[in-house]
């Protein structure tokens, strides 16, 4: 009996002995385990922690239908964008005046676009245009942020004057814009500061620049493009005013109206005259001062008229938009003081005031929202899902009026009657058909009616244009 | 037109001056490495208020922290920092050769190689120490797991690093083939590579992982200090490595941002006995003479090489840390 109970206490205890081994043994592995798991969450942890902290650091690359190509800093601040602009036209003239040269295809503008933002601060573009067969620099600029209503504007940039000047060329409801352009600067070298105050409702620019003729730009200057060709700068201020364009107005909010005006006292010559040439929409000149010519032969030599005092320009002027309609209206007075050495008159001086204004309309047929800038179609042109595009109507009436002061007294006038019209007038039509954001087909038609400008004091033939362009923007 | 251009050039003038109208509030950006969190928390204080004292001008110091090569590789790619306050001088020199925004004289500008105070390495290890870990050779047994940052990211895990291999050196029979294999046997045991020493301690304290942590000094006396000395406890090794976190200006970024004066200011002050006493309350050694005698009594006496024995910063970086060195050779990730 002794010796069963002390086997059984023997057993026991081994049995016992057994099991706590096994519990140790066990703990040993779950504390292992437990461990390898421990491993596998912070490894996960770092994961996560590294892929967040990459983001903010990695740099963004986008390509976007209305920004082009993009690559960003993470933070935004410094940015750079590729943009492009490839608008190719078919000019016809199914009339009998133009002369058949005339109707061509040409490469209107091929601008390869280099913008962008540097510190937050710093925007800049560089536009060169090998359209024509020719390098030009558009835009080179840099334009400093410092604050909203503070925004200093270095280069070669668009004087802030015209309205339809102001709206960018991939913007325009026409092929070409209308008669008001003729008379105000285009791009031209300078300094310019201003701003948005009052979150938008007013905008303002005030600047001062080497100058240009009317519609020219400073790439036109003689004797040296892109450089002073008068010795004068020219001031130039705009103020535009949107005052409803925080409200929830639907039908106000798109209204804007302003006012822009230039000046310089400048004094050209017979063969830097600072005078302009104005053109038809079709792009046919049809009014220019008279030109200085060398004797030849019997016929005597003629001086040309030279600007010769002051330039005022002066122009009000309003954009419409609400829903998918909008209207643009613009009026421009150039006063220029003009000067010629005439051949039984002596010399000559006058101030010529030549006026221009239209009106335009546009409706998106397809229900688009129109605006100033930009456009985003309802949908893209696609045979297979039947889809059109966006598709927008267009007319506009614009006229040029010289002043009739440039025709009087005969051959000692500042214009010559039998060759420049003393007036134009045109009506245009057209239709763009948006086929993508980046897309456009557009044809128009444009009449254009004249006083004087052909021999005997009779009026240049109407001009009939019709024009269409294959537009790619990116 | 002359009377017209003034009015120009005035208006102009006072559109550039418009954003400096609240000159009178300087912000600098420091960026430090992980574990200088608390040091430069409670120095940035002090300095604001020196400053104000002394200038009047309202001065407010940004940190930016990470691993000390990251944070290097971070001013260069572009982050404008003031003044960085990094681990080890290698990481400066890289900003100055691959960033090109300060001189490559930059240690010679402020004192003791503009290191205003130092600290080494040494264990962390779980109370008791249950895996009796003495020394550097405790590191390589089997069944132990270490825990040290990245060096290719971290200061600290360089200075960890050049400590176990100057150890490895000094064993009998010890070469630069022993030391090879004894830093190959460290990093196997090392379960998770962080990216800076904060990371490091993140993993070992809170985390729960690895029987010893191969930290900074006063990474050490910190967590001890937060934890209790009744979780972790210190071991100091036979061992270990003068570390000397250098500070310098990034003149590129001042010159840009107009902030040179507060700027070497900002550092200078870290000099002063003021300044001292928070680093030897942030457990860095202070370098200070009075100071570090007032303190002497918490920090433990330790055998130190220095980064000299190694051929300086860039012969070690080379060595060692650069792409294919001998961390390259010998580190592969653990399953």
């Amino acid at each position: 009996m002794r010796i069963a109970a002390a086997v059984s206490a023997t057993l026991l205890l081994a049995a016992g002995a057994a099991s706590a081994d096994d519990v140790s043994e066990l703990r040993e592995r779950l504390e292992a385990q437990e461990q390898k798991i421990r491993v596998l969450e912070r490894k996960l942890e770092l994961q996560d922690e590294a892929a967040k902290a990459a983001v903010p650091n990695t740099p963004v690359v986008r390509a976007s239908p209305q920004q082009g190509f993009r690559i960003q800093s993470a933070d935004g601040a410094n940015v750079v964008r590729l943009r492009g602009v490839l608008q190719f036209d078919g000019r016809y003239f199914p009339d009998d005046v133009t002369p058949e040269t005339s109707d061509t295809w040409i490469l209107r503008r091929v601008r390869p676009i280099l913008e962008g933002t540097l510190n937050g601060i710093y925007d800049f573009r560089f536009t060169p245009d090998f359209a024509g067969g020719r390098a030009i620099v558009q835009d080179a600029y840099i334009a400093a942020r410092l604050k909203p209503w503070a925004v200093v504007t270095a280069g070669k940039f668009k004087v802030p004057v015209g309205l339809e000047r102001l709206q960018s060329a991939t913007d325009l409801r026409f092929i070409e814009r209308g008669f008001p352009t003729s008379l105000v600067p285009n791009r031209d070298l300078g300094l310019q500061f201003g701003g948005d105050v009052a979150g938008g409702l007013v905008n303002y620019s005030v600047g001062y620049f080497n100058g240009v003729s009317d519609g020219g730009s400073s790439d036109g200057n003689a004797p040296t493009p892109d450089a002073e060709n008068d010795t004068k700068g020219d001031w130039a201020a705009r103020v535009f005013l949107q005052p409803f364009i925080n409200s929830d107005s639907f039908a106000l909010r798109g209204l804007g109206f302003g006012i822009a005006g230039t000046f310089v006292d400048s004094t050209g010559s017979a063969t830097t005259t600072l005078l302009p040439s104005y053109r038809t929409p079709g792009q046919q000149t049809f009014f220019s001062y008279r030109g200085t010519t060398a004797a030849s032969g019997a016929t005597p030599a003629v001086n040309g008229t030279f600007a010769d005092g002051e330039r005022i320009r002066w122009t009000p002027q309003a954009y419409y938009s609400v829903g998918s309609f909008s209207v643009l209206g613009e009026y421009v007075n150039v006063s220029q003081d003009v000067t010629r050495a005439t051949p039984t008159a002596g010399l000559r001086s006058a101030t010529l005031d030549n006026t221009a204004w239209q009106v335009q309309l546009a409706w998106f047929a397809t229900g688009e929202d129109e605006a100033f800038r930009g456009y985003t179609p309802g949908s893209v042109f696609s045979l297979e899902n039947h889809t059109w595009g966006a598709w927008e109507l267009v007319a506009r009436y614009h006229e040029l009026d010289i002043d009739d002061d440039a025709f009087v007294d005969g051959p000692n006038s500042f214009a010559n009657p039998d060759s420049a019209a003393s007036k134009a007038s045109a009506w245009g039509v057209g239709v763009n058909w948006y086929l993508s954001q980046n897309y456009k087909w557009s044809v128009n038609y444009d009449v254009t009616s004249f006083d004087g400008g052909a021999a005997g004091g009779a009026d240049r033939p109407d001009e009939k244009a019709v024009f269409t362009r294959f537009a790619l923007q990116f | 037109m002359t009377r017209y251009l003034r009015i120009v050039a005035a208006s102009v003038l006072l559109a550039l001056a418009a954003p400096l109208a609240h000159a009178k509030e300087v912000t600098l950006l420091n960026a430090s490495y992980d574990p200088t969190r608390e040091l430069y928390a409670e120095y940035n204080a002090a300095f604001a208020k020196y400053w104000k004292g002394k200038t009047g001008e309202d001065v407010t110091v940004k940190q930016s922290h990470g691993g000390s090569g990251k944070q290097a590789r971070t001013v260069i790619d572009g982050l404008p920092a003031d003044v960085v306050t990094l681990a080890l001088a290698g990481d400066v020199d890289a900003i100055a050769t691959n960033g090109k925004l300060l001189p490559v004289n930059w240690q010679s500008r402020l004192p003791h190689n503009s290191s205003p105070y130092t600290s080494t390495i040494v264990f962390l290890v779980r109370k008791g120490n249950p895996k009796n870990i003495r020394d550097w050779g405790d590191l390589v047994k089997p069944g132990v797991a270490v825990i040290t940052p990245n060096p290719k990211t971290s200061g600290g895990a360089r200075w960890n690093y050049l400590a176990g291999w100057a150890w490895a050196l000094q064993q009998p029979g010890g070469s630069e083939a022993t030391a090879k294999d004894y830093i190959r046997k460290l990093f196997k045991n090392v379960p998770v590579l962080d990216t800076g020493a904060r990371g490091a301690t993140t993993t070992f304290v809170q985390r729960d992982i690895g029987d010893v942590l191969l930290a900074w000094e006063n990474e050490a006396f910190l967590s001890i200090k937060e934890l209790g000395a009744d979780k972790v406890q210190i071991v100091v090794p036979s061992l270990s490595i003068l570390a000397e976190p250098p500070v310098t200006v990034v003149d590129k970024v001042v010159l840009r941002r107009g902030t040179r004066e507060v700027a070497t200011e900002y550092l200078k002050y870290l000099y002063s006995p003021e300044a001292q006493e928070i680093i030897a309350r942030n457990f860095y050694r202070p370098i200070d003479e009075q100071v570090a005698a007032k303190h002497a009594g918490q920090f433990p006496k330790i055998q130190l090489v220095t980064i000299a024995d190694f051929g300086g910063w860039a012969k070690a970086q080379k060595t060692h840390f650069a792409d294919g060195g001998v961390f390259d050779q010998i580190y592969a990730p653990t399953e």
